[in-house]
């Protein structure tokens, strides 16, 4: 007689359920999201919804290049996400150098402190961070937002980046020196490329901050010209009859950049998770 | 992926010149100082001034763009406690943070017990499980929007089919501040999941197969084996998380607006905003964002002192 032992059959079917439902939870709406902006309007607006119709098109689309300025959006989004990621990494791993490799007064005061401000949110400071731009004269300009980006992104990426050179031997480059590399050359051919999971890592980070912003952008930006998209898509939810083929469009747009982004380098950042973002 | 070994590195010749009339080199402080300058220009600049000038503004009566600048002392301060609308907005931050990181924190650390366990497609799921945090906020916001929408929204008719939910109006003001819970806690719960995770995964098997020996069965094994190691983690992820929601502007805003529905989720960040933006009275925003700020500073002392003294952290 075959002897089954039910607890283990119970908790794996337990289990897979969890699994399915974790799928199904996180996975679903973005599945529909895909659906809805493929579809005739006349299968969107049944209030009986419809999961297996077979009729597609890119109408959707097709109305979101031609009718509104939405182009225009992505545009401004990737230059300017773009922009701050570059200069958040060059200016994260010189401060995250700088701190592993040379020592001076204050060093780790000043390290703990840029970590504090983490914890602040844009809301905290907005109002005066507002102010400050308008008489800088950087209100209406991409230049506000991307030194906006870069510095809500420093604290936390040079807390990961000073995580990652620590973990490179002092040895390795010493090495190189001797061997008669300049101590740049060492850094950028023997450190950057060891921690090159810790600056994939940032600019991940940075990239999907700046890519998502809303609160900046609303506040510093009223040129249309200039709108990143996700005020731009607030904007064209708010201002028309809503056409939710053509706003599932829009979302399916913004989102694949971010999700192609953070597939790529899915691993790194749990790894940063793993070696600086959470101690212990 | 040029990763350079370490016997590569020695494998290049020995070149080295000597430079006699060579000044020396800046001190070492100095070259750290240097490169550290920028980042610290940076958010002294960009951060930190702009608390100071909160601070600042806080004490003064100033209007958005009217050139219009009275020193008031603490009046800001006294006119948002005499505010009833002020407290309201504290009630429904409360109610909300407490509400997204309770739930963000079940469901996560839920999840990452789930995703430690092996089972066939793993990877995949684990995955999925993070797509949500990685969506667009406002992409979040209209999706939910669409899918609870009461006349062609797919949950509503979900629930429907199966007997439940009738009638249940989720973006009224009934529903609306639940239902912005539920949407951030969607949206957020991978946040916990990675932190969880990341940390499950170096938990020594030893401890549990020790445990086994004792006859401990699966739930006094997480008591006594899993809780204890994941004690750390959760202390960083309750506290940034709390912090991040209490202060959580976009979701919410995103939802609502200025519109009526949102009188129902107007919490403090939204009040300050409608204050600053809407009503143009930047003094009383400024105090309004320093009182935030003070909630929290206090809030992260007590945790930190309140845990610090058990856990050694």
């Amino acid at each position: 007689m075959i002897d089954i032992d039910w607890r283990q059959v119970f908790s794996q079917i337990a289990l897979y359920f969890g699994a399915g439902l974790i799928a199904v939870v996180c996975g679903f709406p973005l599945l529909w999201m895909v659906l809805t902006s493929v579809r005739p309007d006349r299968d969107i607006l049944s209030p009986a919804p419809k999961f297996w119709s077979f009729e597609y098109h890119w109408e959707h689309y097709r109305n979101l290049y031609n009718l509104t300025d939405f182009h225009i959006y992505f545009f401004n989004s990737i230059t300017i996400a773009g922009t701050a990621t570059l200069l958040t990494i060059l200016v994260a791993t010189l401060a995250a150098y700088g701190i592993t490799r040379f020592r001076f007064g204050g060093r780790e005061t000043i390290a703990g402190g840029m970590l504090f401000t983490y914890m602040f949110a844009p809301i905290l400071i907005i109002v005066p961070f507002y102010i400050l731009m308008r008489s800088a004269g950087l209100v209406n300009s991409k230049l506000g937002l991307v030194f906006a980006y870069t510095t809500f992104s420093l604290p936390f990426s040079m807390w990961l980046l000073r995580a990652f050179f620590q973990s490179i031997p002092i040895d390795l480059e010493e090495a190189a020196m001797t061997d008669g590399a300049s101590r740049v050359k060492a850094v950028a051919l023997v450190i950057v490329p060891l921690a090159l999971p810790g600056v994939i890592a940032v600019s991940i980070f940075t990239f999907i901050v700046a890519w998502n912003d809303y609160l900046f952008a609303r506040v510093l930006i009223n040129d249309n010209e200039l709108k990143t998209l996700p005020i731009g898509m607030d904007d064209l939810y708010n201002a028309t009859v809503t056409d939710w083929g053509m706003m599932m469009a829009g979302g399916v747009v913004i989102t694949i950049p971010a999700l192609v982004f953070f597939i790529l380098v899915q691993r790194y950042l749990i790894a940063g998770w793993g070696a600086g973002a959470v101690k212990g | 992926m040029a990763a350079v070994l370490p016997g590569q590195v020695l494998a290049i010749p020995v070149r080295r010149r000597a430079r006699p009339n060579r000044p020396r080199r800046l001190p070492e402080s100095t070259w750290g100082y240097l490169l550290i300058l920028p980042a610290v220009l940076l958010v002294l600049g960009l951060i930190l001034y702009p608390v100071v000038y909160s601070g600042w503004l806080s004490l003064h009566n100033k209007h958005a763009y009217l050139p219009i600048e009275t020193f008031v002392g603490f009046g800001n301060f006294a006119s948002m406690f005499g505010d009833g609308e002020f407290w309201r907005s504290i009630k429904l931050g409360a109610i909300y943070g407490i509400g997204s990181v309770g739930l963000q924190i079940l469901v996560g650390v839920s999840a990452a017990l789930l995703l430690n366990e092996t089972f066939i497609g793993r990877t995949f799921i684990r995955g999925v499980a993070l797509f949500p945090y990685m969506v667009p906020t406002v992409v979040v916001v209209i999706l939910m929007k669409w899918i609870l929408n009461d006349a062609y929204g797919v949950l509503p008719y979900l629930l429907k089919s199966i007997g439940i939910g009738e009638d249940i109006l989720w973006l009224d003001t009934g529903h609306v501040m639940l239902t912005v819970i539920l949407i951030s806690t969607w949206t957020f719960f991978p946040f916990v999941v990675i932190g969880t995770l990341a940390r499950l995964q170096t938990i020594d098997p030893e401890l549990y197969a020790a445990a086994k020996v004792d006859g401990a069965g699966v739930v006094r094994r997480f008591i006594h084996v899993t809780l204890p190691q994941l004690r750390n983690v959760l202390f960083v992820v309750i506290l940034l998380r709390f912090m991040f929601m209490f202060t959580k502007f976009d979701v919410i805003w995103l939802l609502n607006g200025s519109s009526g529905v949102g009188y129902y989720t107007r919490t403090l960040p939204i009040y300050t905003y409608i204050k600053t933006f809407g009503q143009l009275q930047v003094g009383a925003g400024a105090a309004m964002s320093m009182f935030m700020f003070l909630m929290l500073v206090c809030f992260a002392m007590i945790y930190f002192r309140v845990f610090r003294r058990d856990e050694g952290l």
